[in-house]
């Protein structure tokens, strides 16, 4: 896959922090030469033949690099899998969504699997640290979350456990198989397939030989045969790479181990305060807290079969990448809506999560105004009764249910006397059935599908309202989002109202552009040089005659999202590059102190061997090193935006 | 503007040692670049005092560059970024993570590694033995790793790579065109033909000759030579390894580890803390 020098060099920085120099050095070359069989890749690299074999194996091992034999001359070649390394990067964030969604022991065979590359499931039933549920926390994390976690993974548990309490944790049995199939039905892992090892090209290229050389094919003549060759390669292709394990886990169209909170809200003492919480409208913390431990074992006693035991399972990022944008959409419907209907829209898109399999069907990013429309399955408010908490409190974003009047406005704003009708209402509240919530659950979908995010969009099959989601406009919408951002920190308001005229406008000359934006000369013309300067708009000339006098000519200004979004992608791939190189620098300025505390005897044991400013010189350079990496991710959710989602 | 033009100066006529015995040069960027907002002209007298605070208000400062603070991380970045970071230590701890160049004074002499080694710091002490220590070779060993390999997946060349015992040329038949078709070319082989391949091979030595074509001889002549090669390559390692060869710093203090271990001798220092 051809990448510019940027993308090249961060997936290289990337391999580099996470495995090391010669994994680097090896993926460099494959992908300054592209495709090599082991001869050129040896002369290339310069590397000796124990290394680039043990560096290949180890390699091939961790999805990064492609090979293929070639059945004409037995050749086997070799090929870079830029986006494996590029993943290396949202490992960090998948983990983090895994905790969220399915617990703290999922999140760790999600890291375990990552670890390996891919593993079969006989495998990872050996592997000591899947063995308990409580990790022996030798990892120094900082955070107190996870502690509050364990502890709360614990409480959830003690029912499975007959004594249940701290002594034995450690050799609680850990539910693998269990959460496996969680995992694997909600997307997150899937089989490894022999065409996974091979680059998408070769897999076409092979399914094509396949194809045509079918008796049926041959006997066909000119177009049909054609026709026939193609549809033959893609059924093939299908069936060859299909490693979507969630299908065939699903029960009743959900995935397993989901659990719903209010299940052992109304028992659990523990979930008390959380609820409040919800009720008081806390914002996004409340969310989270919702979200947390969503998974345990012992979710209606769903069955113990284990997984099929010769099953080799990797990561699918594809469908993370789903996830992600799901999140993605949460924050912004944050952004304009109240706590209640945020989490309403949440449940809806977790719905339409276990429906979709990728964020797109192409693989190249679509250009602006050619995305076509992907809608996503719809979902049916009566469903999401089930997902949602029915302790949630669903009408105080309202108006009184009596004043129906206010009712037809729904923007959701509460009028005044409702402070004082507040009680009357938590009253009604309990009384209320069923129906009644469907329609407030209708109601929070109709808010967010208001302008101007259109986060929803409502459709009537079978005489019902449904729900669903246009992929590709809201993700048109973060891009655009995304870039009008940016645009408003580098060149000021002005500059984004003039951006905005000119998306809505289309080409414009510098006195139009004046009379639409209501803008002074001297403004206009300084924002946009400055921007042209940048990038960001660009100038295109009319001449009325052939002598190209500029007296003569018109210039029309214009602003093109499409190259805007490419040349901010590059960017962005070089910020995060930057950013890597410079982790590497501040590393080396430490070199001495951080390899004394990378000693054999010192890790781990370091209040014990460090003296007070060296702990806190640690500390600082944890601080640091986080704060780059954070910056990192940031730069990787802009990268996300354009270019995946 | 200029500051050439209120001394009458000529050009360059700071550089002249003559000219201001004992000054310090003017090395501060010339104030027309950039041109904005540089009122002051510099005047020759050029301590450096002066030179400081004319920095600090030239244009670099006045055109108010606004150098971008990064958020703080939220607890869902900070969490995400530990995940990263435990990640990432377990790659680095794991079998495969492998540095390029880790010059020893045990390289072999006129080895690019022996000519840059440090002979400062890259001496082996007795403290470096807790010193973290990068292989040089991703380790592919199934019995140590956590890692389990699948030879199904791998491209056959590298098959004796994971699998030492595994003997390329028993493998010959299985690059027949017959398999073509099937999408499992690079299948593994029943155990059986795997164990029958090589003796029938070594039986019935001339029988690769009349069967075979002339491209697969070429084959497997390639195949044996790459296969000669490993295995001095192997051997060469394993004689300096079981000769003990020469005096090996690198294993000077490893070498001893067990020594301490058992006799308890290098617990000495460690059990004076305890006993403190």
């Amino acid at each position: 896959m051809l990448m510019s020098q940027y993308a090249v060099e961060l997936c290289t920085l990337l391999i580099e922090d996470n495995f090391g120099e010669l994994f680097a050095r090896i993926f460099t070359v494959l992908q300054r030469y592209e495709r090599l069989p082991f001869a050129k890749l040896k002369f290339h690299s310069r590397l000796t033949d124990r290394q680039l074999r043990h560096g290949l194996t180890a390699m091939i091992q961790h999805h990064l690099v492609f090979h293929f034999t070639s059945l004409e001359d037995n050749n086997t070649y070799y090929e870079s899998n830029p986006n494996a390394a590029y993943y290396l990067v949202r490992s960090g964030k998948i983990l983090n969504l895994v905790e969220d969604r399915l617990g703290e022991y999922a999140a760790r065979i999600m890291e375990t699997v990552m670890f390996l590359g891919h593993a079969s499931v006989t495998h990872l039933e050996t592997l000591p640290q899947l063995r308990s549920l409580n990790l022996p926390t030798t990892n120094g994390t900082t955070d107190p979350n996870e502690e509050t976690q364990d502890n709360e993974m614990e409480v959830e548990d003690g029912p499975v456990q007959t004594n249940g309490d701290h002594a034995p944790e450690e050799f609680k049995p850990a539910p693998l198989h269990a959460t496996l199939k969680a995992l694997a039905s909600h997307g997150y892992l899937m089989r490894v397939r022999d065409a996974s090892f091979q680059s998408p090209a070769d897999n076409f290229l092979e399914a094509q030989r396949v194809a045509s050389s079918r008796p049926g094919n041959k006997a066909l003549k000119g177009k049909r045969q054609q026709e026939a060759i193609e549809g033959d390669t893609q059924s093939l292709l299908q069936e060859r790479l299909h490693a979507d394990l969630s299908e065939t886990l699903m029960v009743n169209g959900l995935p397993r181990g989901i659990k719903r909170k209010w299940a052992n809200a109304a028992s659990g003492s523990t979930n008390e305060p959380r609820l409040a919480n919800g009720v008081n409208g806390n914002g996004t913390h409340a969310g989270e807290d919702d979200e947390e431990n969503d998974w345990s074992e012992d979710e209606d006693g769903f069955d113990n079969v284990p997984m099929e035991a010769g099953m080799v399972v990797r990561v699918n990022y594809e469908k993370l990448d789903v996830a992600l944008r799901n999140d993605r959409f949460v924050s912004l419907a944050e952004q304009q809506a109240p706590p209640a209907t945020t989490r309403v829209y949440e449940s809806l898109l977790r719905r339409i999560e276990y429906n979709t399999t990728k964020c797109r069907d192409k693989t190249d990013i679509p250009r602006e105004g050619e995305e076509g429309s992907l809608y996503s399955q719809p979902i049916p408010a009566d469903n999401l009764l089930r997902d949602i908490d029915p302790h949630m409190d669903l009408s105080g974003a309202f108006a009184p249910l009596d004043s129906s009047s206010q009712l037809v406005n729904g923007r959701g704003k509460r009028p005044l006397e409702n402070g004082i009708n507040g009680d009357h209402d938590d009253a009604n509240e309990d009384e209320e059935n069923g129906t009644n919530r469907a329609w407030e659950i209708n109601q929070h979908l109709n808010l967010l599908s208001q302008a101007p995010y259109n986060l929803t969009v409502c459709v009537e099959l079978y005489g019902s309202a449904q729900w669903q989601i246009n992929f590709r406009g809201l993700a048109r919408k973060l891009r655009h989002l995304e870039l009008e951002r940016m645009i408003e920190s580098r060149y000021g308001d002005v500059a984004l109202r003039v951006i905005r005229v000119l998306h809505a406008k289309g080409k414009l000359d510098e006195k139009r552009l004046q009379e639409i934006s209501f803008l002074p000369w001297k403004d206009l013309r300084q924002t946009l040089s400055s921007m042209q300067a940048g990038g960001y708009v660009d100038l295109q000339e009319v001449p009325k005659d052939a002598q190209r006098q500029p007296s003569k000519t018109i210039f029309l200004w214009y602003y093109d999202p499409d190259r805007v979004v490419g040349s901010v992608l590059e960017d962005t791939y070089k910020a995060m590059s930057r950013t890597i190189q410079r982790i590497k620098v501040e590393r080396n300025r430490l070199k001495d102190f951080l390899e004394k505390t990378e000693r054999s005897d010192v890790k781990g044991h370091e209040e014990e061997y460090l003296t007070d400013e060296e702990l806190e010189l640690l500390q600082r350079w944890k601080d640091k090193e986080a704060l780059l990496l954070g910056e990192v991710a940031r730069l990787d959710d802009m990268v996300a935006v354009f270019r995946d989602y | 503007m200029s500051r050439f033009a209120k001394g009458k100066r000529q050009p360059g006529a700071e550089f002249t040692w003559d000219a201001d015995p004992g000054g310090e040069p003017d090395t501060a960027p010339t104030p027309l670049y950039p041109t904005l907002g540089f009122s002051s002209p510099l005047s020759p007298a050029l301590d450096l005092e002066f030179l400081s605070t004319m920095i600090q208000r030239s244009s670099y400062s006045t055109q108010a560059y606004v150098v971008p603070w990064a958020r703080k991380l939220t607890p869902k970045d900070q969490n995400a970024v530990d995940h990263y970071r435990h990640l990432r230590e377990q790659f680095q701890e794991g079998p495969f993570y492998s540095v390029l160049d880790s010059s020893s004074s045990s390289a072999k002499k006129g080895s690019a590694a022996r000519a840059n080694f440090d002979s400062f710091t890259g001496m082996p002490t007795f403290s470096g033995r807790y010193q973290k220590k990068r292989r040089t070779l991703p380790r592919i060993d199934t019995n140590a790793n956590q890692h389990e390999f699948s030879l199904k997946f791998f491209p056959r060349e590298l098959w004796q790579t994971i699998q030492p015992s595994y003997r390329p040329d028993a493998a010959i038949d299985g690059w027949e065109p017959g398999m073509a078709t099937s999408g499992v070319k690079r299948g593994f082989e029943d155990e059986e033909d795997e164990g029958d391949e090589p003796n029938k091979k070594r039986a019935t030595g001339g029988d690769d000759e009349e069967g075979g074509d002339d491209a697969d001889d070429g084959e497997l002549l390639d195949e044996e030579e790459g296969q000669e090669e490993w295995e001095e390559d192997d051997n060469y390692e394993d004689d300096e390894d079981e000769l003990g060869g020469d005096y090996n710093a690198e294993q000077y203090f490893d070498g001893g580890d067990d020594e301490f271990g058992d006799d308890g001798f290098g617990d000495g220092g460690g059990g004076g803390e305890d006993e403190l």
